[in-house]
């Protein structure tokens, strides 16, 4: 008894800590042995703009794949990649992968790193913290044009269906992994994203991807963002001292 | 019955740490090759994609080693309470990671023992989680 006691009442003690944590960077290195790096997303209801519209904006982690795409299907499902794209698949090598070599993630990839929502009325933005410390940016209400340049990002157009945030995307390029372990994708790739605040600190991603070049039928993965309260996005140029890629070796895998 | 606040938050926090990383940690790393490596700190750079700090260690034959040491990158170093002075040149570390893969001397750190004797996470990507603790 005593030392469930103990137990909780240490807990109770360390739940503020760790939210200071966020508010202000702690004055000392993390001690081995606690992290206060990942404080559990805020509890609350979604917020909206005055006019109604969902409020999105903030600083989010995650929402998109990292290590492999696969983690974002329904239980039981299988990506349906085909042959051709399993072979280039099974040929990548980690040394290769763009995000290591300080290029972008594309979509639905995500860096482990923070990225930031700003809404106005005729753009939405994704501020991208890490790798690269760039953007993308959605048209609202736009229209894609006849033959886009292929593009690291794509093409996005955005609508709100309900409370969801719809982002149409065509015009990628080739270029870009889905994850750590290679899933490729051609030029023929449509994206669909739908991003629904469920909860203050939730954002839930479920995206669409529609590859007849690399997959034999549009598939579904769903990845959830959490909500980095009182955070702020920092500088990160990937390309300054990376030295990483010299010594990578073997295929492409898992984190 | 002593309780280390800092193991509790571990055993709260573990299931939800990101990998943080640009690269796959395993392609770069090998878990299976540790190292502990003390030495005396000769450059340290604050920089992207992972800070760095390079230390000269004797071996066995006195023999003085020149080893490159991976930190996370410094916006993860700075979330979690490191700043660019943390280390310094001339600084007696102690360095707790994993060794390159290809044999290079270079290690991605786990676990720092700063100068002024506080063990701290080196943010580092794959082997930085904090150590599993038993449910009970």
């Amino acid at each position: 008894m005593m030392k469930r006691l103990l137990l909780a009442s240490a807990l109770v003690a360390l739940v503020p800590a760790l939210f200071a944590a966020q508010a202000t960077p702690p004055a000392a290195p993390t001690p081995a042995g606690a992290s206060p790096r990942n404080p559990p997303a805020p509890k609350g209801p979604a917020p909206k703009f005055p006019d109604g519209t969902p409020d999105l904006s903030g600083v989010w982690s995650g929402g998109g794949a990292i290590g492999d795409l696969a983690a974002g299907l329904p239980k039981g499902e299988t990506i349906p990649i085909l042959p051709e794209a399993k072979k280039i698949m099974d040929a990548r090598q980690s040394k290769d992968d763009p995000e290591a070599n300080c290029l972008p993630t594309g979509v639905p990839r995500v860096a482990p790193y923070p990225w930031r929502i700003v809404q106005t009325p005729t753009h939405t933005f994704f501020l991208f913290e890490g790798n690269i410390h760039s953007f993308r940016q959605i048209f609202m209400n736009g229209k894609h044009p006849a033959d886009p340049d292929p593009t690291w990002y794509g093409h996005s157009i955005g609508k709100w269906e309900g409370n969801t945030l719809v982002i149409d995307t065509v015009g990628y390029n080739d270029l870009f992994w889905f994850d750590f372990r290679g899933h490729p994708h051609t030029e023929k790739l449509h994206t669909i994203e739908r991003y629904t605040r469920t909860d203050l600190g939730t954002l839930v991603n479920e995206v669409t991807i529609d590859d007849p070049g690399a997959y034999s039928r549009p598939f579904k993965v769903t990845f959830n963002a959490r909500l980095r309260p009182n955070d702020e996005l920092m500088e990160y140029i990937c390309q300054e001292n990376n030295q990483d890629v010299h010594h990578i070796q073997g295929p492409a895998g898992t984190p | 019955m002593y309780v280390r606040p800092g193991l509790i938050a571990c055993a709260c926090l573990l299931a939800t740490l990101p990998a943080v990383a640009h690269h796959s940690f395993a392609a770069e790393y090998d878990a299976n090759k540790p190292v502990t490596l003390k030495g005396i700190v000769t450059k340290v750079e604050w920089t992207n994609p992972h800070a760095r700090f390079y230390i000269d260690v004797k071996d066995a034959q006195g023999q003085v080693v020149h080893w490159n040491l991976e930190l996370g990158s410094p916006n993860v170093l700075t979330r979690s309470g490191w700043t660019r002075k943390a280390l310094s040149v001339g600084d007696q570390v102690t360095v707790e990671g994993a060794a390159a893969r290809d044999g290079a001397k270079m290690a991605s750190a786990r676990v720092v023992t700063l100068g002024d004797g506080r063990r701290v996470f080196g943010g580092s990507s794959g082997g930085d989680a904090p150590p599993p603790v038993p449910a009970k």
